[in-house]
């Protein structure tokens, strides 16, 4: 597994990010950033609160412009694009995996799996079809007609990780996925995107601030006040898998 | 148009996972379209009925009649060589043959009680021609009309309503036929043979109203027989029906040009008034219209403030589903995709209390209409005008709140708690 041998998914050069600019508080939140994903690659960023890490996922996720660097996402210059081509970026290009869930309250869980293809206009029937192929991936098969409200916190999270799979997106981004899960539900999660990385080649990048969740990934740069202070590879990555 | 129909799904479900809410929100649109549409269909059944009321009393028909002139301040009595006589009457009519099928001179002889031991009928003694039968539409029972003989003789007949006969023969037609009837006018009296029964209509049961039971109906003799009891050889008025195909409008015109021009330009005292019913009726038609747009305007405020409710709950909504559209951005949603699906739903809300509207207001315009005795008329036109107003409610009061939405800042949609 050299890394240098596959195709990079993301780079981002001198990625600087600065809130409340021109202003005496002005913050430099991230300071030049230089982090190339390669494909098929698990990567975790790690780092205490307010290192920048959730500032770099905004970025990495098409939410957010950086105040000046470059960002290529899977060929395609993520500065240059306008606000409605982040849109399908976000849609097409990169899956998100919150700590919080975020699922369509009153929506059932196949509806909401169902929900990126349909801002990519996908057919209702393949929507579907696709929906269900990807719930009984990740184990949920017998719970599609399920509202969130009654799903426990895993099997929302292992809905929300369908959810991203849902346009079969370049990356899948993660932030805190296991954050808000007791460390049972939370070991199935990360299951989940080990089997999702190994048998499907999906990108991954992990963000977390728990370095043992971060030992069973590839590699692991850690960050420090907006910087990469460190980068090496996952100590527990082969028991992982 | 997948998503179109993916909105409307999601709008229906954003109702219905809040049913109470909904409905109160859609109160406002439904008072004020039940209001727009009960108050329009209840005008429409109103005019409709007038112009068969108006309709039945002749449109067709034209009175001309003495007025004294606007400009005259002098005593308001009637000077008998001011009137109209015969000979005048008698030369219109030889002048406008061509374009009249009937001319209706009447004479009001008095009101009279018709008494056979407890039985007392009233009557008001009419004189009238056989024209006067056509124009007022006089429907025969059961006997005949006058013969010319008996009006050129000024014979002492009569045509009763089916009222009288109710009264005084329990309604048997048949046993009136031949039966006299003993009146006192002035002083003396006189004795007519009933030769015809009419039809009695009451004028107001239209209107949901009765003139009661023992109303005053007519008692038709001969205009000539009339003549013979009262000695008056003038009228102030008289009525004529126009053929078929006559523009009445332009009748009635040449008509009062006719006599204004030959009798009665030189008079300082009267001058000549022609009108027709078909015009009375346009004009009341016109003027129950506007009353009726006027209300319609009045509730259309209801609408209003309606739409302004749907506004305020959708900005409760979108504040309440920030998180929610946090995450649609992030999944992928266009802020076009996000502002159609609200204004969807503001106008889905709109536009079911508009439907639910609609069936309250046909109800209660149905109810008006029983009330009136009118058949309900559900105004097509009101129904098409209060839905494309609560569509246009919809989007215009959800489009704020919804652009709102879109607008939204993902990251920060996202953290909101």
């Amino acid at each position: 597994m050299e890394g240098e041998s596959r195709k990079p998914i993301i780079r981002l050069t001198d990625i600087r990010k600065n809130f409340f600019i021109g202003t005496p508080n002005e913050l430099k939140v991230l300071k030049g950033i230089d982090l190339t994903v390669y494909e098929g690659e698990f990567l975790a960023v790690v780092g205490a609160s307010g290192s920048g890490k959730s500032t770099l996922m905004n970025i990495i996720g098409a939410l957010d412009r950086p105040t000046s660097g470059g960002y290529i996402l899977d060929d395609v210059d993520v500065i240059s694009a306008k606000d409605s081509e982040l849109s399908g970026i976000r849609n097409r290009k990169i899956g998100f995996v919150f700590q919080t869930y975020n699922l369509i309250a009153k929506t059932n869980a196949l509806r909401n799996v169902e929900m990126p293809m349909l801002y990519a206009g996908v057919s209702r029937k393949e929507r579907t079809k696709r929906a269900e192929e990807l719930m009984e991936l990740v184990g949920m098969g017998d719970r599609m007609k399920h509202l969130p409200e009654e799903l426990s916190g895993g099997q929302k999270q292992r809905v929300a990780i369908a959810r991203a799979m849902a346009n079969d997106p370049a990356i899948i981004l993660a932030d805190e996925p296991t954050g808000a899960l007791d460390s049972e539900t939370g070991r199935m999660v990360m299951d989940i995107f080990h089997k999702l990385h190994k048998e499907q080649g999906k990108t991954i990048v992990l963000i977390t601030h728990s370095p043992e969740l971060a030992d069973e990934t590839e590699r692991l740069i850690t960050l420090k006040d907006g910087e990469i202070v460190g980068e090496r590879e996952g100590r527990r990555y082969d028991d992982a898998v | 148009m997948m998503m179109l129909y993916e909105n409307f799904r999601l709008a229906l479900f954003s109702l219905k996972a809040n049913k109470m809410r909904s409905l109160l929100t859609m109160l406002g649109i439904i008072i004020g379209v039940s209001s727009v549409i009960a108050i329009m269909s209840a005008g429409d059944s109103i005019s409709a009925k007038l112009s068969d009321t108006m309709e039945g009393l002749g449109a067709n028909n034209i009175e001309l009649y003495l007025d004294f002139r606007d400009d005259y301040d002098g005593d308001y009595y009637y000077d008998y060589s001011d009137l109209m006589d015969h000979d005048m009457v008698q030369d219109f009519a030889d002048h406008f043959s061509d374009r009249l099928k009937a001319i209706s001179v009447t004479s009001d002889v008095g009101a009279a009680d018709v008494k056979d031991g407890t039985k007392e009928a009233k009557v008001s003694v009419t004189g009238g021609t056989l024209g006067s039968f056509l124009i007022d539409d006089v429907k025969l029972m059961d006997g005949r009309f006058f013969t010319i003989g008996e009006t050129d003789t000024a014979a002492k007949v009569a045509l009763v309503s089916s009222k009288y006969v109710d009264i005084m023969y329990d309604g048997k037609n048949k046993d009136a036929l031949g039966q006299g009837v003993n009146v006192e006018i002035n002083g003396k009296s006189y004795k007519f043979t009933i030769v015809g029964v009419y039809e009695y209509k009451d004028a107001f049961a239209g209107m949901g109203m009765s003139s009661g039971e023992n109303v005053r109906t007519k008692l038709y003799i001969p205009y000539q027989t009339a003549q013979s009891i009262t000695h008056d050889d003038y009228m102030v008025y008289f009525t004529v029906m126009a053929k078929q195909g006559v523009d009445t409008d332009q009748l009635t015109k040449d008509m009062e040009d006719f006599f204004e021009n030959r009798y009665y330009s030189n008079n300082d005292r009267l001058h000549v008034v022609a009108y027709n019913m078909a015009s009375i009726v346009d004009e009341a038609t016109s003027l129950i219209n506007t009353v009726t747009i006027g209300i319609s305007v009045i509730a259309g405020i209801a609408l209003l403030v309606g739409g302004i409710g749907v506004m305020n709950i959708m900005l409760v909504s979108i504040t309440e589903r920030t998180r929610e559209i946090g995450t649609r951005k992030a999944l992928g949603a266009q802020n076009s995709s996000i502002r159609i699906q609200f204004i969807i739903e503001a106008v889905v809300i709109c536009l079911i209390g508009g439907l639910i509207g609609i069936f309250f207001g046909s109800v209660l315009g149905a109810i008006a209409a029983a009330l009136m005795k009118t058949s309900p008329m559900p105004s097509m036109r009101a129904i098409i005008v209060s839905l494309s107003f609560s569509t246009a409610i919809g989007i215009f009061f959800g489009f704020y709140p919804a652009n709102k939405a879109a607008k939204m800042d993902p990251i920060e949609a996202l953290r909101y708690e």
